[in-house]
This record gives C-alpha cells, structure tokens and sequence, in this order.
C-alpha cells in the first residue's frame, strides 16, 4: 500500500547477506584496521608480532563467515577473477596481499613490510566501503558517504582492540586515549553525514527505525569514550579502566552499528513507476 | 548492432500471472523463483486509488550493477544486450542480489520442490543441480532466442525465438525485441507511446520499458 | 538419448473456452504448457491459453492425487468421522455402482415423492461436461436424473441475466462488441478476470484504441484497475444509479435525442398498455396496439407504414388477455404507450435521489447517463460484411454480484432498456449476447429465433396455464413447477433454485410439499458444493445423510469426505474427448470459424485414473444400458450426431467401443461436419492437428440483421408476458396450497419498481435470526480469482505461487482507514461473522475498498483437500446464508451477506 504516485514500493529488508556478512564487515574492518594502525603507532618499528597475527586473523575470521554464506565455497577462489571492477575482487586481492606482508614481517621482522601490510589494511578498509557502495540496490549502503562511515568505524574499531590489547599485555601507551576520542568523533562525524543524507531521502520507515538505534547505539559509543577517554587522561589513576571503558564502548557501538547496517537497515530499492514519462524512440537523439 | 529489449504496456496487464507461470514452466524455476513476475500495485488513497499490475523481472540494463560487482565473472552481458549467469563460475555470493535495483536475482541453496522434499516427476527431469547455490534470474529466454534465430527466425515475431513470457502474454502486453531495430515492434511502440524506464536515475540503463499513460 | 514432442490439446477450466494449448512432453512426462501458435488467425486470442492450465502439468504429478478406488468403510459419516478409506479394484468400484444402480432400475427410477433416484451435480458453469467423455450418453440412456443438487450455480451465476437476456435478445451471456465500443459503464464487471483469455485480450486492444470505461463497484477489482474510472457505490444499490440513468435519459433529453427509430420499430415502447396491465389488443387478430400518429388512430402493431406514437396517452378501444385467458373489452378506454409508462415509473428515480442511496454525488450520475447517450452516436451506421448496420458504440454491463437475487431483475432491465433508448441492443458496437441455453442449441442461437406472435421474439416459458403447468415438480428444487422463465430444457434444470433444493433436504424450505428423500445414488464430479455453495457446514451434515455417494474425484476432498466411493478419472491432460469450438459463446468469444477440438492424452494416465468413456461404458455395460447408451451417443448426445443424411459414422450399439473406437467415430463425424461431408478424418487427424473449423458468418454476431429480417422486435420496456405468467403461476401456486413461494412471485412485475435492497437483507436478517441489522455494519462480499475460479485446482502449489502475486490471495481486503480506526494493522488475524456462521483471516489493508465492505477473493475455507487447507485462507460461504426470503423469482440467491469484524487479539 503506498500512497504517493512515484515513491518506491515493496522495499522489503534484503535477504541475501545475513549476520555472516555483516560478520566480515565487523571482523575484517576491524582486523585490517588494527594492522594499520598497529603499524602506524609502533613507528618506525614493525609492531608486535601478535598483534600482526591478531589483525590477520580477524581479516581471516571475517573471510571465513563470507566463505559459509557463498553457496558454492569450493568454487571460493572464482572470487579473484574480476579485479578489473568488482571491489569484492580487489578485497580478497588485498587480503591476499595482507597475508603475505604480515607473514614477510613476522618472518623478516622488516619494518617496510609492515609499512606495506599497513597501507594494505587501509586499502582493505576502503574495499570494505566500496564494496557496500555499489550495491545499487540496498539504498542504505549505495550512500556514498558509506565509504567514508565504513573506514572511520574500522579505524575506531582497529585503535580501540590496540588499546585493549595494550591493556591485555600490560603495555598501555600514553596518547591512545586521546587519538581514540578523537577518532570516536571523526567517526560520529561521518555518522551524522551518512544519517542526515538518509533521513532526507526516500528510505522507508524499517531503514529509519534502525537508524534510530543505530543512532542511540552511535551517541553512546561516541559520548562514553570521550568521557571515559576524559576520566583516563585527567585521573591518572584511571587510565587503565577509562581507557578499557572507552575501547569498549566504542568497538562495541561500531560493531552493532555493522551488524544491524547489514542485517536491518538494508532495505532493498524495491520498484516504482517512472516519474518522467517519455515520448519518442530512445534511440532518436543517438539517430 | 542488436539489443534485445522489452516493453511492457501498463494499460494492458491485468496482473494475472500468466507470465509467470509460463515462465516458471519454459525455465523450470523452483517454487517461488519467478524470473518473471508481475506486482500488484494500489496508489492513492481512498476513493482517489488507482491500481495497476507491472510486470517486473531482470531489466538487462545495459549498464548492469550486477555485472559490475560480481567478483567471479559469472554474470556477463552478450553483444545483443542480454544479461547473462554463467551457473558453472558462479560462487554464489549473492553480491549480485544486492547490487540488483529491481530485486530480480534468486539464490537456491537447497533443492525445494513444490511438494517437500520429494520432486514430483516433471520436477525431476527438469531439475537443474548446476543451478543450486548460484545466483539465477531472467535470461531474457536466450537459448530460446539463440535456438530461433539458429532457424532464421526473428525474437519477438516468431514465437520459437521469443522469450516465454511474452510468448503467454494473453493481454499483448508484453512485448519483446530488438531496440536497434527501428522497424521492430518494440521500436515501434516506443515511439507512438509514452513510456518510463524504472529507476532510470540510478544509470543503469535498463532494457525493459514500460508503457503507461496516466490517467 | 532424451526425446521431446509437443501435444496439443484444449483447456476448458472456464466457461469461456475452449482455448488451445500444447504441452511439450519430454521422456514421457508432461513438462511445459505454452499456447498453441497454429490457432493464430482462427482463434480471437491467437492460441493463447490463461494461467490456469499452466497448473494442468502439476496436476498430473500432484503426490495428495487419488489414483486408485477407494471404498469408505466406516459406514458413519460426518465431519469428524474418519471415512476408513481402503482402495480397491475398479471391477468391485464399477460392480458396486452397477447393483444400486440396477436395484434402483428394478424398482423405478424415480422415488415415491415423484424425484429421480439417481442425482448428478457437477460445478463450473457445466464446464465439466467437457471433460467427462460420454458420461452425458450415460446419464441420458439412464432416465431421469436430478442435477437440482447445485454446486453454486444460481448463487455464483449471471443468473438474471441468463434468463432475462435471453428472452429479450438470446443473450444468456451478455458483453459488449469490445473491438468496436467506445464508453463501457461497467457495475461490477469483472470481465478482465472472469472473461478468459479473449475478454482479456479485446478490451486490451479497446484500451489501446481508447475505450472508456467507467467501473462502478464498492471494491476496485482487476477489471476496476484498468477502467478509466472507479466510482465506489455503496452495495447493492446498482439499481438505484441505473434508474437515475434511465430518469436523465427519459426525463431531462427529449425523446428526439434517444434513438427513436430504433424504439418505434425494433421494440415494444409504442404497444399501449391497458388499464389492467395488459396490452391492448385488436378483439379479432389479439394483435397488440399501437397509436398511428399518421391516422391519430389505434392500430395492431404490424401495420405497415405507421408511425407508432413513444409516448402519450390514447383513449382506445380493444380487449386485455390476462390471465389465464381472462379478457377485457374496452369500448373506450386511456392506454398508455408501454414507453410512457416505463417514464412514469423512473420519474422519481432522479439522480439526487440516487445520491444518497448509491453515496455517488448526482453530477456523477448525471454525467455519466450523458456521456453514455453522448457515446451512443446515434443516427450512425457502419457497413458490415455488405450490411449497413446502426452503429451504437456503448455498453451497459453488470457484474456477478448484481446479477443475480434481489435486485438483480431491475438491473438487467434498466441496463437493457439503457440499450433500447439509444438503439444499442444487438448492433455493431452495443451490447450483444453470444450463446443461448434455453431457447436453443447454444453453439446455434441465429437458429433460436423464431417469432412470436406479439411481435418478439418466441420464448419457451414452461407453460402455467392449468391444463399443461407442471403441477409435481420433477426433480427437488421443482424447476419446471416454480420457474417458468428457465424453460425445460436439457440444461434447465441448472438454473433452477439450487438454494431450495438443499433447504428442502434440510426441511427448510417448501413446507408443502414435504421434505424429500436425498437421492439413492449422488454422482459427484468435478466439483466440491461444499466448499463452493453457501452455508456449507450444514450442507455437509446434509450430504451426510444421502445413502450412497460416488464420487469423481481428483484429491480428497469436503464433499467426497461425505461419499461412499472415489473414483480417480483421467484428468485433463490425460484423457480424451471432441467439443465444440468457435461461433459465438459466453463471454467475448466471437470467432470467424466454427469446428471442433479435440482433448488428448498428453501422457498415459497416473496411476488407476480412467478415461471417462472407459467408465460411462463400463458402467452402461454392467447395467444392460450399452444399447440405450450407444444409441444416445449415435444420436449425438457426444457432441453431434454420428449419423445423418450425409455421413454414417454410428457405433455398433450392441457392443461395448473402446475409448479411441468412440471418440474415432465422433472424429469422423466432426470432419464430416465442418467440410460439408467432404472429409471423413478421424482420431489420428485430430490427434496431429488438434482442431478442425469451418468458417462462421461474421454478420451472426449481431442479433439485429435477424431481427429486422423477420420484423421483430425487442420485448422492452413493458413485461406483459411476465405479468401475465406471474398471475398464472400464483394462481397455480395457490390452487396448490402453496403460499411459500408468494415472495418470489412479486417478481412478476411488467416493469421491476425499485426495492431498498440493504432494507430488505437487513429485513429478512432480522425476521429469520433474531438479530439487529445494525449490528452487522459490513457488506462481505466476494471477487473473482482467475487463477482459481472453476480450475478445480486448490491443491496445485503452483497456482497458489502466482495467485498470491495478487491482492487478495492471502487475507481479508478491507478499507485503511476503517482498519486503522479498529487497531488493525496489515496481517493482523480478524474475525468476520455473519448470522449464519464465523471465519477468521489476515487482515490486508487497502485503499481500494469501500469503509462499508469487505471482500474475500475466491473461494477456500478448506479443511480436508491436501495442501488447499493449509492456506489459511478463509471463505465466504460458509457466511452466506441459505434463505428462502432472498431467493428471488427466478430462483436465484446472491453471495453476499451482512457480516461484523473484529480484531482477534493474539
């Protein structure tokens, strides 16, 4: 039932990528982001090993939930035929390409590796992005402004699990809570691009219901890290527990923020009548 | 040059599915996998409705999304404008599904039969395992098309080289053949109607028309 | 090594059949339906068939299809009893027909009450008969047979229209000359799912070339989708926005813009009416009158050169024939022409009046009562096949649920007289009828016409004078007796008040005459009365009762549940049989050839199905009939005669003929048929060719050139012979005793006056269940699924796919708004309740429904067929209830009933 003449209609939630997509999304944004920002923040030295393998296996991990929803996994290697314009190509080409740096390094203990493994990462995230980008059908995530989204909350996500990693071995450095704050907000930033642009579109009232929470989730990833970011670096006694409370919240609200991108928001296009009724061959101006 | 196109005349359907089930017959599709369809649509709100029946299904864009994303090559696009899934390279992935704006790709990931498990006889000699955990859709009937024109007949005049869907259409609504063609049928339609494209903004170039004058 | 052949064959699931279809059959199984491309240029859709057979190839394959016997064992039987199905062979199944069937012979065929002791009751519209093979030879050798025991029809029919349109213009169906109509004021119509793939495909083609149509309706339809305009008028009302029509017509033009040439000579407007209701007649000839404006005299009506008074008043001399030969002589008497009395009688029926009882504003009306007349082009003439012809591009058309009760008889009055008044009855353009039943053979209706001597055309009324009614009825619901309008004929019993019979067996419903037995012996097939009649709870514990049932049947299902034995025949790509194609007939179909079709096995039959030839002549066998049957299908009782002066093709009556051997003969017989007797191809020909045709005068398309040949003229406005007939019967009626059929009888009214119908249902709601109309605010009312409607194919996965592509399929349609208002959201599960019984469904919210109405597409409420009850998908019928206060007086009842919803909370 619709009620204006050329709105879209039958805009049912699509049902082609369930949790196990928004699995790779979550896990491989989060894991290539790590690996950038690992090497990024153990300059000019390659990171910690473990945190190399920490960030491949997420990629890894984010693969493998893609590899259960294909319907055909043993034809999986046919995903590498179509660089020239599938971002999904040139993801799997990238996370090919992070597999053999973060192994060069570890084997090499080469910081130029590293450098590599970590620009690999970022171009990893972006595919992630792109590859939501064009898939014209789902309104939510064709949004151009999905790609710029999709990396802030990777990068969140990357600093936030080095921050717990730090945590876990001891090792917490000084200034992550302040880059944490700031990306948590960049990432905000972009949320609120990506959102005002949907809520001044078409989308219908399930895409909208799911960006409210989002939004909520969103508000509190972003204001409980920059609180708890505030208590750890103003309350030197705190830092370790603020800055677990903020890598916390902010993966955790980037995470559902994936989850719920892929399985609720993502509403399909669905069909509507033309609103520019035409006359003439289509072909006459090329005649 | 040819492009294989079709035009569906609004102010003919009557929604009644005859489309779809001579598709689901000619392309023996599993139940609920219809490459064609036609929806049901309500506009206006009482006592100012319309409603009109729109035949819907691939639009063998010209520039299709599906074709773009799919990482596998398995969907292509032949010279004569058909979008085309080769079963045997897909992976599956359903990236296509979600790259579609018109919502015209399936995925089976199981054997189903109209009766449960079990196929019923003309299930069975039809059944396609190639076609099991692909992406499939509308081929625009293109072994039919290849196998007319192999005979020297013309798509959308002769009913051996046109699509089944058209082929059933028991109101003449739907129409099929080659856009290039400024003497063909669809040609010709085009040009004494009006006409609108779905979703057009989205620069997909879809090979599917639809005739409607507005009341 | 895989081979792939194509079959042709026909589907005839709806009356507006045949259409021609081939099945492509790979390895020995059925796998694909496409239409057959070689009847392009014979048939008016190009060879094209609708969805339903695409459903046939399923249903060969259908894992819940009976393919062998089965025999009830529990002799108990209701609802809730468990049948004890065993199977068992086809001799015991054949052998058990055949004793009761012989024990019957040994002691009458008809009962102590006077009715046949053997029923038969099939569904569709009779559609069954083209599938069930020489069953009709069967059947005619047996005797008397009662098909009283209707499965809908009369309920689910254009039942007035049937009757009426027949006696005015041989029009038991009744459509428009679509290829060349220009404006279509269409009540109801739902010609784009009931019409076939031909209605479909030429009002496509009329809306490509620009016809209006304006769709008059409380539900926006299929066919309301596609009209230029929808005007949501409050149900039943139809006849008040028709009689506003007539009022502009008659009223606010003058005469001299109707089609005046048209009234004065093809109709009966200038016969003058008596003082007693009567035509006055010349005392010597009884020759009708009429007012020679030329002489300013009164004349017999077939004078020649007169100029016949439309309107006026004369003071005349004459007699009045009434009643049973009553006569009246006036020496001087007022006499009004039959038009003036007609504009008297719509004089108060304005459109403001109308307004408020249709809720469609009176500007509304009035425009459309002056764009038909505006439309109508009257003085126009087109040149057809060397014939000028009045050309009158217009159509008054009304949908099932108008034609037929109360209400009904003014409805296809007023919109045949909108026809008269502008000249469009029968012309090219106009409305036109396409098959008749009563008065003829219905693939002949040029060869119905003959002329009465009034005037019109002849009309076989059963007779109700004393001497010659049919005073003991002859089968239950007394067809003969009770409705003089149905005629007598081979089909007429399926258009008597199949609501009575059913009320009689439950002792409901003509108390004088007792409740009758139920029958013997019930042959069942291809229907299921207890889905698709009304009050269906209690028409099962009615079949209950009936002693023994045999069923054909193709899944189990809510009435052979009742029977005693199933049967599987040899569905419809199965088995074989020759019919009719071509001419005029039913909806839409008007083709330029003429022939025959043939039904063929596209596969061997599943299982133990049977061809049902095979089953008549085993049956015929095992009951000494086989001479008796063959006799009857030489004669032609298989489709046409196998014997004439120019061919010899008869059977051997003394021996029993195998299916082919049969169907060969009729073959012959058809081929001979359609060359003049030059050919004599039999089975093989048509096996390979799948029709023969011969080619059919395009001119008979139009009853006018007929008409104006033989100087008749159209029985409108005035109904004399209904008069007169209604006082006879009442007469008869009371002689009787019977007083339980006086409502019926105010039917009988020469011109039908207009009834408040909501008044009246809401009326007899109250007197017959104790109930306050006002609490029962929403008309129930039903529309045609086309995926479904007389396929027989409820059980079919596939149908059920593409039917749920269109609204309706999966809930209860009602209004928004009115929802929103009751806190019901789109799915919620609703209960609906008339008096007479409850259902419940998924709510499915729209726009395009009047806040008065509900609707329930199709017809399900299955709880035994496999697959069908799990839809989830309820049912009208069982809501409608069986009452002899809405029955009107042709017998026919409507399905739509008074029902209350409310929201079933979870």
């Amino acid at each position: 039932m619709i009620n204006e003449k050329f709105a879209r209609f039958g805009t049912v939630h699509q049902t082609s990528w369930d949790g196990r997509a928004a699995g790779n999304f979550i896990c491989g944004g989060a894991g290539a982001a790590l690996l950038a920002i690992a090497v990024l923040t153990s300059w000019p030295t390659a990171p910690d090993w473990r945190l190399l393998v920490l960030a491949l296996a997420l990629i890894g991990a984010g693969l493998a939930f893609v590899w259960t929803e294909i319907g055909r996994p043993w034809r999986a290697f046919n995903v590498l035929f179509h660089p020239q314009t599938s971002w999904m190509t040139r993801e799997a080409f990238v996370a090919g390409l992070i597999a053999v740096l973060v192994f060069a390094t570890i084997a090499t203990g080469m910081a130029a590796t590293a450098y590599a493994a970590a620009l690999a990462g970022l171009l990893f995230l972006y595919c992630q992005g792109r590859i939501l980008r064009a898939a014209k059908g789902i309104p939510a995530w064709r949004e151009p402004s999905i790609v710029r989204l999709i990396v802030s909350t990777g990068l969140v996500e990357g600093l936030a699990l080095l921050i717990l990693a730090d945590l876990a071995i001891g090792a917490a450095r000084p200034n992550m809570p302040a880059a944490l704050l700031l990306l948590a907000v960049l990432r905000f930033g972009t949320w609120w691009r990506y959102r005002s642009r949907m809520l001044g579109s078409d989308a219908p009232r399930s895409t909208r219901t799911t960006l409210a929470v989002v939004h909520r989730a969103l508000l509190a990833g972003t204001a409980l890290p920059v609180l708890a970011c505030g208590a750890a670096i103003a309350v030197p006694g705190a830092a370790a527990a603020g800055s677990a409370v903020a890598a916390l919240s902010a993966l955790g609200a980037g995470w559902y923020f994936k989850y719920l991108l892929i399985t609720r928001a993502a509403q399909v296009q669905g069909y509507a009548l033309g609103n520019k009724l035409r006359r003439g061959h289509p072909l006459a101006a090329q005649r | 040059m040819t492009r294989y196109v079709m035009v569906a005349d609004l102010n003919r359907c009557v929604g009644c599915q005859t489309c779809t089930a001579a598709c689901r017959h000619t392309n023996a599709t599993p139940p609920g996998v219809q490459w064609r369809k036609v929806l049901d649509i309500e506009m206006g709100e009482y006592p100012n409705v319309d409603r009109l029946f729109m035949p819907v299904g691939c639009q063998h864009c010209s520039d299709p999304p599906c074709m773009e994303v799919c990482p596998s090559t398995a969907t292509g696009q032949r010279k004569d404008g058909i979008v085309t899934i080769d079963y045997d390279i897909c992976i599956g992935c359903s990236y296509c599904a979600v790259a579609c704006p018109y919502q015209a790709r399936y995925k089976v990931e199981e054997a189903r039969f109209a009766y449960g498990d079990t196929p019923t006889e003309n299930e069975a000699i039809r059944f396609d395992a190639g076609r099991i955990g692909v992406a499939q859709k509308c081929t625009f009937c293109a072994d039919r098309v290849d196998a007319g024109l192999a005979m020297g007949l013309t798509p959308g005049v002769d009913p051996d080289a046109t699509p089944a869907c058209a082929n059933a259409c028991i109101a003449n609504a739907l129409t099929f053949g080659d856009l290039e063609d400024p003497n063909s049928k669809v040609s010709e339609l085009l040009t004494e109607n009006t006409w609108f494209r779905m979703h057009e903004e989205l620069g997909t170039d879809p090979g599917f028309f639809y005739l409607w004058n507005e009341k | 090594m895989s081979t792939t052949h194509k079959v042709s064959t026909y589907c005839y699931q709806c009356v507006n059949g045949p259409d021609m279809l081939t099945v492509e059959v790979t390895d020995g199984v059925a796998t694909t339906v496409a239409p057959n491309f070689a009847a392009k240029g014979y048939h008016p859709a190009d060879g094209k068939v609708c969805v339903k057979p695409y459903g046939l190839v399923q249903k060969i394959y259908n894992p819940n299809r009976l393919l062998k016997p089965l025999k009830r064992t529990n002799p108990k039987k209701g609802r809730n009893e468990d049948p004890g199905w065993v199977e068992i062979e086809w001799e015991e199944a054949l052998d058990t027909i055949a004793t009761r069937l012989n024990a019957i012979r040994a002691t009458s065929l008809v009962d102590e009450q006077g009715y046949p002791r053997v029923a038969f009751t099939t569904g569709g519209a009779a559609t069954p008969y083209f599938y069930m093979g020489t069953f009709a030879s069967f059947l005619a050798a047996w005797g008397p047979v009662d098909q009283s025991l209707g499965a809908g029809g009369t309920v689910k029919c254009y039942h007035t229209e049937h009757v009426y349109g027949e006696l005015w213009h041989r029009a038991f169906t009744v459509c428009p000359d679509t290829p060349r109509c220009e404006y279509i004021v269409s009540f109801g119509n739902n010609i784009d799912a009931s019409g076939g793939v031909t209605s479909v495909r030429r009002h496509a083609d009329a809306r490509a070339r620009g016809i209006k149509r304006v769709q008059i309706e409380p539900h926006l339809s299929i066919t309301g989708a596609s009209a230029s305009e929808w005007l949501p008028i409050r149900p039943k009302t139809d006849p008040a926005f028709l009689y506003a029509m007539l009022h502009v017509l008659l009223h606010e033009r003058a005469i001299a813009e109707l089609d005046v040439a048209f009234l004065k000579q093809r109709t009966g407007s200038p016969y003058l009416v008596g003082p007693n209701g009567f035509f006055m007649r010349d005392p010597v000839s009884r020759k009708p009158l009429m007012w020679d404006l030329t002489s300013s005299r009164a004349v017999v009506f077939d004078t020649p050169g007169i100029d016949p008074a439309l309107q006026g008043e004369f003071i005349i001399a004459g007699i009045e024939v009434g009643a049973d030969e009553q006569v009246w002589e006036h020496a001087s008497v007022p006499a009004s022409t039959a038009l003036e009395v007609t504009r008297r009688m719509v004089e108060p029926h304005t459109p403001e009046w109308a307004a408020a009882i249709c809720d469609i504003p009176a500007s509304t009306i009035r425009r459309i009562a002056g764009e038909f007349l505006e439309h109508a082009r009257i003085g126009e003439t087109i040149e057809f096949e060397g014939r000028t012809l009045p050309f009158r591009p217009v159509a008054v058309m009304l949908g099932k649920g108008v034609n037929n009760g109360w209400g009904a008889y003014e409805c296809v009055w007023a919109r045949t007289m909108l026809m008269i008044l502008v000249g469009g009855l029968e012309v090219p353009g106009g409305l036109l009828g396409s098959t008749v039943h009563i008065s003829g053979m219905d693939f002949d209706r040029m060869g119905s016409v003959a002329p009465h001597p009034d005037g019109f055309l002849d009309y076989p009324f059963n007779p109700t004078d004393k001497e010659h009614w049919a005073s003991q009825p002859q089968v239950r619901h007394g067809h003969t007796t009770l409705i003089p309008i149905i005629g007598g004929g081979l089909t007429s019993q399926l258009m008597g008040s199949t609501v009575l019979s059913w009320m009689r067996l439950q002792g409901r419903a003509a108390d004088s005459w007792g409740k009758p037995k139920p029958p013997d012996l019930w042959f069942v097939y291809r229907c299921n009365p207890n889905i698709s009649f009304s009050e269906t709870d209690k028409m099962g514990e009615t079949m209950a009762t009936f002693p023994f049932t045999v069923a054909f049947s193709y899944t189990q299902d809510e009435t052979n549940h009742f029977a005693d034995l199933v049967l599987p025949e040899a569905i419809d790509l199965e088995s074989t049989q020759l019919i009719r194609l071509g001419g005029t007939h039913y909806f839409e179909q008007f083709w330029d050839s003429q022939g025959w079709v043939l039904r063929q096995p596209v596969v061997k039959p599943q299982g133990e199905a049977r061809d049902f030839t095979w089953i008549s002549t085993e049956l015929a066998k095992r009951t000494g009939l086989l001479e008796a049957y063959n006799t009857m299908i030489n004669m032609g009782a298989a489709g046409l005669p196998l014997k004439t002066e120019q061919y010899d093709f008869s059977l051997d009556v003394g021996k029993a003929h195998s299916v082919d051997e049969t169907w060969d003969a009729v073959c012959r017989a058809a081929s001979a048929d359609v060359t003049d007797g030059v050919a004599s191809d039999g089975l093989d020909y048509f096996k390979e060719k799948g029709f023969r045709v011969k080619p059919f005068p395009k001119i008979n398309w139009y009853l006018y050139p007929r008409m104006e040949d033989l100087g008749l003229r159209f029985e409108l406005p005035y109904q004399e012979r209904v008069l007169r007939i209604g006082k006879e019967l009442a007469a008869r009626l009371h002689e009787q005793g019977v007083t339980w059929w006086d409502r019926q009888l105010h039917e009988y009214e020469p011109l039908p006056t207009w009834k408040d119908l909501n008044k009246l249902w809401s009326d007899a709601y109250e007197r017959a269940y104790g109930i306050k109309a006002k609490d029962y605010p929403f008309w129930l009312l039903t529309a045609r699924s086309m995926q479904y409607a007389w396929g027989g194919n409820v059980s079919l996965q596939m149908i059920r796919e593409v039917a749920a592509n269109v609204a309706g399929h999966d809930g209860i349609m009602i209004n928004a708004r009115v929802a929103e208002d009751m806190g019901i959201e789109q799915g919620d599960r609703i209960e609906v309740t008339s008096p007479v019984g409850v259902t419940t469904g998924r709510a499915l919210l729209r726009q395009g429904v009047r806040p008065d109405t509900i609707v329930m597409v199709g017809q399900f409420g299955h709880w035994k067929t496999p697959y069908a009850k799990d839809l989830d998908m309820p049912s009208l019928n069982n809501l409608v209830p069986m009452n002899m206060d809405l029955v009107d007086g042709t017998g026919s009842a409507v399905d739509a009933v008074l029902v209350k919803i409310k929201k079933i909370r979870s």
